[in-house]
């Protein structure tokens, strides 16, 4: 394409885009809301995605002891503890450290401990679990195994929690793709519409372009442009307030301890993902153009 | 240049705008298409353009076969062909020159060659002056030159005129003539419809007469 081809085309999509007022804002709006909410979806799915593979690599089992044991069994339970398949490596936490940590962990609210007479908190073995046994049924066979032995007062763990989260994040994913689908569907639908009304605008400069020659691309690449051009713009708006939001949600749970937590300070997405999500626009907005200039532009 | 050969064309069921019309148009032709509204001319024109496909007959223009084109090769015969058009088909929201710019774009005409062609059109069909003036400051025989100099752009081979004199004084028509007349000189094979029976003897050319869709008279075949 020469220089001066490109240069007539931007300039007659501009000029289109100006001509398509409350159409073309209703065809951005449209691509906006549903770019928006697939990058929410896609936010929401990476982040508790880094979450469960942060609690993973973090996740061990707790194998608290009764206050009554004494040196030699607890030395034979932790032999027998390294001999589990499972078990990748173990370590002891004796009540005067659980005490300190905890006290590490309350930090500022010294009150809370005023009424403390013994130290309640209970010796533990704190057993690193290797990857390939994060299944809930081999947990929960090793955990009833470790409760039947001598000196254990409780054993817990939190795995089944973390596989109810799995559970929801793939939910989310679906419903996520759903809703998407329908969004777009209807994005594609509003952008069709407004091409529609552009291509029926120009009614006379198509029918006179047609006559004297003008190829098949010539008539129609303003129009698609046009639609790329909605279409682009609306998953940049959508990306600029989903980062806003995102930025907004962190600094609410900043404050809060959950947040503190859980979210390690958050992610917003790769730059790929956030390719993505302008290449999504772009394609719901050049897809509903390229419908309707197929239906409506006998050319 | 262009040939008919048995050319019908049906509208819906029952509508006969042409039967059995046969044609052949030589290079450099200057050829008058006449008959009363309704006669079939204009849909003789646009089937030389392709704008209409025959019901039945070939139809051969610079020797493509019109009824068989591909579709992407119909841009290409109609760049071969200026059509000026009985509404003229101007842009009303666009000066003289960008209504002429704009073909020229779409022709993918270099921009400086563009200026100069369409400098040296206006200036022939006598607007030159109303270059920057949109059509509707213009008479109606100007906006008729303007669709003359656009229909010349391209330097076609063939030139279809339909009723080009139709809302004209009897002045203006004669100077439309003339500059049509000056097209023809210069190689341009051109076929002008029109009712004005006046208009055709004065000008003493080969002359086809269509009646109810038949060419009834042909004075040059």
């Amino acid at each position: 394409m020469r220089p001066t081809r490109v240069w007539s085309l931007l300039t007659e999509t501009l000029a289109n885009l100006r001509r398509g007022g409350w159409g073309g804002l209703a065809a951005v709006g449209a691509i906006t809301v549903s770019s928006l909410i697939l990058g929410c979806l896609w936010l929401l799915t990476v982040n508790l995605q880094a979450i469960m593979s942060d609690w993973k690599a973090q996740f061990e089992v707790v194998v608290f002891l009764r206050d009554d044991i004494t040196a030699e069994q607890r030395d034979l339970l932790r032999r027998r503890l390294q001999t589990e398949a499972a078990v990748a490596a173990v370590q002891y936490t004796t009540k005067e450290e659980a005490l300190a940590v905890f006290k590490r962990d309350l930090r500022g609210q010294a009150s809370l401990l005023e009424g403390l007479g013994d130290n309640p908190l209970p010796a533990s073995f704190q057993l690193r679990i290797g990857e390939e046994h994060h299944t809930p049924a081999a947990m929960r066979g090793l955990v009833a195994s470790l409760e039947r032995l001598e000196g254990v007062e409780e054993v817990l763990y939190g795995l089944e929690w973390i596989d109810q989260l799995a559970r929801m994040v793939s939910g989310l994913q679906v419903v996520g793709w759903a809703v998407a689908t329908i969004l777009g569907g209807t994005a594609v639908f509003i952008v069709g519409n407004t091409i529609r009304l552009a291509v029926y605008a120009r009614a006379d400069e198509i029918e006179i372009l047609r006559l004297v020659g003008a190829t098949r691309g010539y008539i129609r690449a303003p129009f698609i442009l046009e639609g790329l051009f909605q279409g682009l713009l609306g998953g940049t708006l959508a990306l600029l307030l989903l980062f806003a939001g995102y930025r907004y949600v962190v600094w609410r749970l900043g404050l809060s301890p959950a947040g503190l937590l859980a979210l390690d300070g958050g992610r917003f997405l790769e730059p790929l993902q956030v390719t993505g999500l302008l290449a999504a626009g772009a394609v719901l907005g050049g897809l509903g153009s390229l419908l309707s200039v197929r239906r409506f532009l006998k050319a | 240049m262009i040939q008919l050969f048995r050319v019908s064309k049906t509208f819906g069921r029952d509508v006969e705008a042409l039967a059995d019309v046969s044609l052949h148009l030589r290079k450099g032709e200057f050829v008058f298409l006449t008959g009363g509204s309704g006669a079939g001319k204009t849909s003789l024109l646009r089937l030389i353009f392709r704008d209409l496909l025959p019901t039945s007959g070939q139809i051969l223009v610079s020797g493509r076969n019109v009824v068989r084109l591909p579709e992407r090769e119909v841009p290409a015969l109609r760049r071969l062909v200026g059509v000026i058009f009985q509404d003229f088909k101007l842009l009303m929201d666009r000066t003289v020159a960008e209504n002429l710019h704009y073909v020229a774009r779409a022709l993918g005409t270099p921009e400086a060659a563009a200026r100069r062609k369409i400098g040296y059109l206006l200036r022939q069909v006598g607007l030159l002056h109303r270059a920057n003036q949109t059509p509707y400051r213009l008479s109606g025989g100007e906006q008729q030159r303007v669709a003359i100099a656009r229909a010349l752009l391209n330097d076609p081979l063939i030139l279809l005129a339909d009723e080009p004199t139709g809302n004209l004084d009897a002045e203006l028509a004669a100077d439309v003539i003339r500059l049509l007349r000056e097209v023809n000189a210069r190689g341009t094979t051109i076929l002008l419809a029109t009712h004005n029976a006046t208009l055709v003897k004065e000008q003493a050319k080969r002359t086809i007469v269509l009646k109810a869709g038949r060419v009834v008279e042909d004075n040059g075949a």
